[in-house]
């Protein structure tokens, strides 16, 4: 089988160099017989115009043309191999096939079956065979739907299929999955990551992938339109879809690998601001601020040349964090491979850089903006401001992440960041983008008037002040989060403006679904639900995007319950109690079990409210038999309101005796909801528009109309 | 060595789907800059029609709705002057492949 792997991954080597190479020889074929044909046909060649050499020409173009076509076909096949070397992979891992050095490491026999499945991500080679696969599938979409541009979709194939061929250098010579075990082979596998073994590690890391991935293809449709000088804004049009795509699997890809750093790695919080899940969050941060200004671009040709490097950095963080979680260089507790392909990454991305620097200050006059700014209070202005928070917020974490190895180059020792430097810049500024978030909808194109922001901003500003009053009066009793004295505490201030401003959101949204609502059932006589829903299937990307912001302030409100966190620590007999919150938790027992793959150690706790018994919790304590790793398996109680988190930390050597860590966190699962909501957001801007009336009359000023061409396009 | 057949056997086909092209290519049209006005015009008329809604729904005054409905049909006008002026004098079809 290793032999059939390692083939199919030659053969999709050399079919991305084809593809590669026979694009790019077409590419220049076809632009080199296009102006000559100019010139044969307006006889300015300085040659003759004959018959003959216009038909030579032509047929030069015709087999360009040809080798075209076999170049986009070599990137579908290469899709074909690069699956295959995939399902090897994998069944080899259901085989047990431990003369594969890959499988050897990162299986075991009694490793349950979707673990198996999952062992094709685990490890650096698998990952990367995963990472192309990925990129191969995307291009297999990609080449499939070139009918809808061909020249354009050939360009973005030649720069797919030259980041394809990175991956596939590296797994045929740096990091080879089908590598084979020398001398004996054991008779068992080492054993998968016990902090892999978790559902969750099934479907994050693939989530995640798609998004680094999928950022590829903006990044080859935008380099691809820079070469070629593409004319116009159809390029953002035709790429708006797959960025959406993209941005909601790295959303997930995010938020599933922070539910998993709650759920398994018992340390009670969700984001640590590791260096791993900062390299996820760094091109979400980009790709929502492209997803954002290339509205400006399409509406009003304006932000050309930012967007392009918006595109660019996108792609380049998300190589850049596959850099970070290989490489080595920086240690996180997330970085499940380590090795010396990080030389390999460093050259890719300063090449990629090179690539894309050269070709935009060759051709950035193309990128000329159509418009400017008219005025501070506009849209435009908004969306401006919006990038530039986002912009800076990405660059703090870089800065924060890169910040140890900066020290140790610099200073000779290895300073590391913590939460409160990143909270310092991420807290003010998420603050600001939701002001923009509320603001940004309400503003007019071009300029908004006084009477205007009066007009849009009386009602929901007077909303988000009687709340924030009402959680400022209410007394602290009532649980969180009430009783907010933002005097008391820094975290309390944060906290209640969050809310103030989520509540801002929700009320310019709820406006904005209202009044628009309201214009549809004048003129249908629908009820205003129905209304809504009609006007939201009219301008699906406008309406999904405002719940896409709904969902965000709900994952704000998440957040903003951090303030009132608490958290103890027990060694607990049986019988003995703990007192957390509204919670008492009394220890029933404590036993030890013992299963195929792993033996586990845990307690069993019953939780009362209010005097009453609510539930019963099992927090938990692995030792993995393969690996020889232990690992805890918290138990969460999750409401509303707060979860009760329970954490198994070991046992008391001298008495046998748990030792047991609650945590009580507030508002955590508004995150979890808040993110369904965004997943449900996009999947509405992602539906096709339904078909309007267009009302517009022509504009009937031809006869006053400037003679002056319009900007750009040539 | 069973392997190596079923090798060759991938290799040949994936031979035989890169290279044997049947028929006509589909190449798709040029893109022209009336193709890209044309485009340009979608746009500022979509501008419009946006504007008309929320001006009917309410948000855009009166006067913020003339002066900025009046600026997108000027830019409208200059973008029809042009298609007009094009398609009165159209390139020669060799021409228009350079954009």
């Amino acid at each position: 089988m290793a032999e059939i792997g390692s083939f199919a991954l030659l053969l999709a080597l050399a079919l991305s160099v084809y593809s590669f190479l026979a694009g790019i020889i077409a590419l220049a074929f076809q632009k080199r017989t296009s102006s000559q044909l100019v010139g044969v046909t307006a006889g300015t060649s300085g040659i003759a115009a004959s018959g003959e050499e216009s038909s030579l020409i032509t047929t030069l173009r015709q087999a360009s043309e040809r080798i075209g076509e076999t170049a986009r076909r070599a990137g579908i096949a290469t899709f074909a191999a690069v699956l295959l070397a995939s399902v090897v992979l994998v069944i080899c891992a259901f085989r047990d096939d431990f003369s594969i050095a890959y499988i050897l490491h990162h299986s075991n026999r009694d490793l349950p079956g979707p673990y198996k499945f999952a062992v094709l991500w685990s490890g650096q080679e698998g990952s990367l065979l995963f990472w192309s696969l990925l990129l191969a599938a995307y291009g297999f979409v990609l080449r499939l739907r070139y009918k809808t541009d061909p020249r354009l979709f050939a360009y973005a194939s030649v720069v797919l299929s030259g980041v394809q061929i990175f991956f596939l250098l590296l797994l045929n010579f740096a990091a080879h999955p089908f590598a084979i075990v020398q001398g004996t082979i054991p008779a068992d596998g080492n054993g998968l990551n016990p902090l892999l073994q978790y559902p969750e590690m099934v479907i994050h890391p693939p989530m995640l992938y798609l998004g680094y991935v999928g950022f590829t293809i903006p990044f080859a449709f935008a380099l691809g339109a820079l070469i070629m000088k593409y004319p116009g804004e159809k390029w953002i049009n035709i790429t708006r879809r797959w960025t959406m795509v993209t941005w909601a699997f790295l959303t997930c890809g995010v938020f599933l690998g922070a539910h998993w750093a709650y759920s398994v790695l018992g340390w009670g919080g969700y984001w640590g601001w590791d260096p791993v899940e900062n390299a996820s969050l760094m091109p979400w941060l980009t790709g929502t601020a492209f997803l954002h200004s290339v509205m400006m671009q399409e509406k009003r040709g304006m932000l050309k040349m930012w967007n392009m490097w918006l595109v660019f950095a996108t792609f380049w963080l998300a190589i850049l964090g596959t850099f970070l979680t290989r490489s080595g260089i920086i240690s996180s507790v997330h970085a499940f491979a380590q090795s010396s392909i990080g030389d390999w990454f460093a050259w890719f991305l300063a090449i990629t850089l090179i690539v894309f620097v050269f070709f935009f200050f060759k051709n950035k006059s193309h990128l000329r903006s159509e418009h400017k700014l008219e005025s501070l209070v506009s849209r435009e202005s908004s969306f401006l401001f919006n990038n530039l928070l986002f912009v800076l917020l990405c660059f703090t974490v870089l800065w924060g992440t890169w910040f140890p190895k900066i020290s140790e180059l610099v200073q000779g020792n290895k300073v590391t960041v913590g939460a409160p430097f990143y909270n310092r810049v991420a807290i003010p500024v998420a603050l600001l983008l939701l002001i923009l978030t509320a603001v940004g909808p309400l503003l007019a194109w071009r300029k908004t008037s006084l009477e205007s922001l009066k007009r849009n901003f009386m009602w929901p500003t007077v909303g988000a002040v009687a709340v924030a009053v009402f959680l400022l009066i209410t007394p602290q009793n009532w649980g969180s989060p009430f009783g907010l004295k933002p005097w008391q505490d820094i975290s309390y201030f944060y906290s209640l403006m969050a809310i103030a401003l989520s509540v801002l959101v929700t009320l310019t949204v709820a406006s904005e679904f209202y009044r628009g609502g309201r214009v549809i059932s004048k003129h249908t006589g629908q009820g205003m639900f129905a209304s809504m829903v009609q006007l939201t299937h009219r301008n699906t990307r406008r309406y999904g995007g405002y719940i896409v912001h709904f969902g965000v302030v709900v994952v704000i409100i998440g957040f903003a319950g951090a303030a009132f966190n608490q958290d103890k620590e027990m060694e607990m007999g049986y019988g003995d109690k703990m007192t957390i919150g509204p919670y008492t938790l009394i220890c029933r027992s404590y036993t030890d079990d013992d299963a195929p793959n792993y033996a586990s150690e845990w307690a069993v706790l019953d939780v009362y409210k209010g005097g009453k018994q609510i539930d019963t919790m099992t927090p938990v304590r692995r030792f993995y038999k393969a690996s020889r790793q232990t690992s805890t398996m918290p138990d969460i109680r999750s409401t509303l309101n707060e979860d009760l988190y329970l954490v198994f930390e070991g046992l008391n050597q001298d008495n046998g005796h748990p030792i047991l860590k609650a945590h009580l966190n507030a508002l955590v699962m508004w995150i979890w909801m808040g993110v369904w909501i965004m997943l449900i957001g996009t999947v509405l801007a992602l539906i096709p528009n339904a078909p309007a009336p267009v009302r517009v009359p022509a504009p009937a000023r031809l006869e006053t109309a400037r003679t002056a061409p319009v900007v750009t396009g040539d | 060595m069973t392997w190596l057949p079923l090798c060759l056997m991938l290799a040949v086909a994936c031979l035989y789907y890169v290279f044997y092209l049947p028929g006509r290519l589909f190449l798709g049209p040029e893109k022209t800059r009336a193709g890209y006005l044309r485009e340009r015009k979608d746009a500022v008329y979509e501008n419009l029609r946006d504007l008309n809604f929320e001006y009917k729904a309410g948000k855009v005054p009166d006067v913020d709705y003339t002066s900025l409905k009046s600026s997108l049909q000027d830019e409208a006008a200059t973008i029809l002057a042009e298609i007009d002026r094009l398609e009165k004098n159209p390139a020669p079809a060799s021409r228009r492949a350079r954009i």
